[in-house]
């Protein structure tokens, strides 16, 4: 059973402010309970498949340019960096 | 003008010269303006599509070379880039987004003339079922707009069943083409996964999402997958179709094909209508020569979960992207330190994204992921095999598409599970990668019925000949609008 501490906690990892306990706390830990029901598939001893994709099944590791200057539809850059608030 | 024309119809009638690209997308146009108030189908119209009809009616006339579509009126949900467009996932994230390239699916459909109308309403960032979750407000169902037209791609179907288009591009992770389909009384198609690129499809659950039509045939289903199939550079996970042609061949039939009934997707719960209808559509298919019977799928009981846990957990890295510096609401960055600007942009997202973005975060953790993530991983590959081995004995697989009836706007908004429940048919395709479709079949008390088939992966022609062959075998009323 999932607490409603550990939900609050990862949230505020997710950088996810939670004013709402109702719309979010009660109704993510209704969704978290359903997935209990995983418990009882019995699938332990199952292997998870992966699909392979050999690295020559990619495309070339070229740069493609863009035809247009993208950096210049965001709101806050300066030359080609990217404009951030200040971390602490 | 009749609007209520097939896609195939249309362009005949266009080749013909019984009606101009012009006419016919003023006629829609103006159908829009005096409806879409009702329905909401539309988060935005475009404004050059007469100018766009205009110049395809003059290629036609000076003996040009004109693509497949010639001038069709096609809706697409937005959350598929169009160039120089307004893409908003319906969320407030990206109320101001114009996207600066075009999907490839747009790209293929452009090549071929067609004309995209408008983008479609859907649940925000397609999470949901029902439309409700779209920031900008539900769609309403053109049979009774009380009702939901289902979801996520909710505007496709609504726009497709109420003639506001002629087809529509959905996006379909766990039945958000198929689940609005059924709800709405038209086809709708979930691709072996890889057939259509994802390339311009803002992303949700990479792993099992993929773009489909929906349309108001089985035949304009082929029709539309014979543009937009196949390789892309773009999307490393498209598979090599041949360049197959879908419509070749579409009237084969299912004589003496054999059909597996899946249990787990008739059980307790399922609503009496749904069942009859069903039961149905099995004695009709087994009138015109199939054979069927019933096949257990036991990991289906645990699929909604097993879905649930991946798709968040995979939601919760694409979201991440959404912090206003790449992409998003702005506002300035002045006087705020870096978590705290973040945390601001991230209340743009709506109550359903963000449930999922925390959800997202939780299953796959440390500590967590065992419980959850891995295990769903394990319902899926366990699922993949019981799915495998049932393609083995049977060509196909039938089962409603959604167990229940649409159901009021409201109804169930509250309720996260209830909702989850609602997936339990669909979800199987998506975590199998197999194709599936619903095929409009029956009408209870007003309320349109959808018939779900799946075949095995890259066996997607041989699913549209059954689909086309059981779309055959009923007549059913005018959506009543």
């Amino acid at each position: 059973m999932v607490t409603e501490e550990e939900i609050e906690k990862v949230a505020k990892l997710m950088k996810i402010e939670v004013d709402d306990h109702k719309e979010y706390v009660d109704k993510v830990h209704a969704m978290i309970d359903y997935f209990d029901i995983l418990d009882s598939a019995g699938v332990e001893d199952e292997e998870i498949f992966m699909q392979e994709i050999p690295i020559t099944a990619l495309r070339e590791d070229k740069h493609i340019p863009f035809d247009e200057k993208l950096i210049e539809k965001l709101n806050h850059y300066k030359g080609t960096y990217v404009r951030a608030p200040k971390m602490s | 003008m009749n609007l209520k024309i097939s896609a195939l119809s249309y362009v005949q009638e266009v080749q013909n010269g019984n009606i101009s690209a012009e006419d016919f997308t003023a006629a829609t146009l103006e159908h829009i303006h005096n409806i879409d108030e009702k329905l909401h189908a539309f988060l935005s119209v475009n404004d050059n599509a007469i100018n766009q009809a205009r110049d395809i009616d003059k290629k036609i006339k000076s003996g040009k070379k004109v693509g497949a579509c010639f001038g069709m009126p096609i809706s697409i949900k937005d959350n598929m880039c169009i160039k120089d467009s307004k893409t908003t996932c319906a969320s407030k994230m990206l109320e101001n987004f114009v996207a600066p390239y075009d999907a490839t699916v747009i790209s293929k459909l452009k090549e071929q003339d067609a004309i995209f109308i408008g983008k479609a309403n859907m649940d925000e960032f397609a999470m949901g079922l029902t439309t409700e979750f779209s920031a900008y407000g539900p769609s309403k169902n053109p049979w009774n707009v009380d009702y939901t037209p289902g979801g996520s791609s909710g505007g496709s179907a609504v726009s497709v069943s109420a003639f506001e288009c002629v087809a529509s591009l959905g996006s379909d992770t766990g039945g958000s083409v198929r689940n609005p389909a059924s709800f709405c009384s038209t086809v709708g198609y979930k691709p072996t996964y890889g057939l259509i690129s994802r390339y311009g499809l803002i992303s949700y659950a990479n792993s099992i999402e993929q773009i489909g039509p929906v349309t108001r045939t089985v035949k304009d289903t082929a029709f539309l997958l014979n543009m937009i199939t196949g390789l892309d550079p773009n999307d490393n996970t498209t598979v090599d179709n041949k360049n197959e042609d879908y419509l070749l061949g579409i009237d084969s039939g299912v004589e003496g094909k054999k059909i597996g009934i899946i249990k787990e997707m008739m059980a307790e719960g399922t609503d009496p209508a749904v069942v009859s209808a069903t039961n149905d559509a099995i004695s009709k298919l087994e009138g015109l020569g199939a054979i069927c019977e019933e096949v257990s799928l036991d990991m289906v009981k645990y699929s909604v979960a097993a879905y649930y846990t991946i798709t968040a957990t995979e939601a919760g890295s694409n979201l991440a992207r959404y912090d206003n510096l790449r992409y998003g609401y702005d506002f300035s960055l002045e006087g705020y330190e870096f978590n705290s600007y973040i945390q601001k942009a991230r209340k743009n997202f709506g109550p359903e994204v963000t449930r999922r973005m925390i959800i997202g975060g939780f299953v796959p953790s440390a500590g967590h992921a065992g419980k959850y993530f891995l295990k769903a991983l394990k319902v899926k590959s366990k699922l993949t095999k019981e799915i495998n081995d049932a393609f083995k004995k049977y060509d196909l697989l039938i089962a409603p598409t959604v167990p229940i009836l649409p159901f009021k706007l409201g109804e169930k908004i509250d309720d996260p599970v209830a909702l989850f429940l609602v997936d339990i048919n669909t979800v199987t395709a998506n975590l199998t990668g197999k194709p599936a479709i619903s095929v409009p079949f029956a009408v209870s008390n007003g309320l349109p019925i959808g018939i779900q088939l799946l075949a095995d992966s890259n066996n997607d022609k041989i699913l549209l000949q059954a689909a086309n062959a059981l779309e055959q075998t009923v007549k059913l009323p005018e959506v009543p609008i």
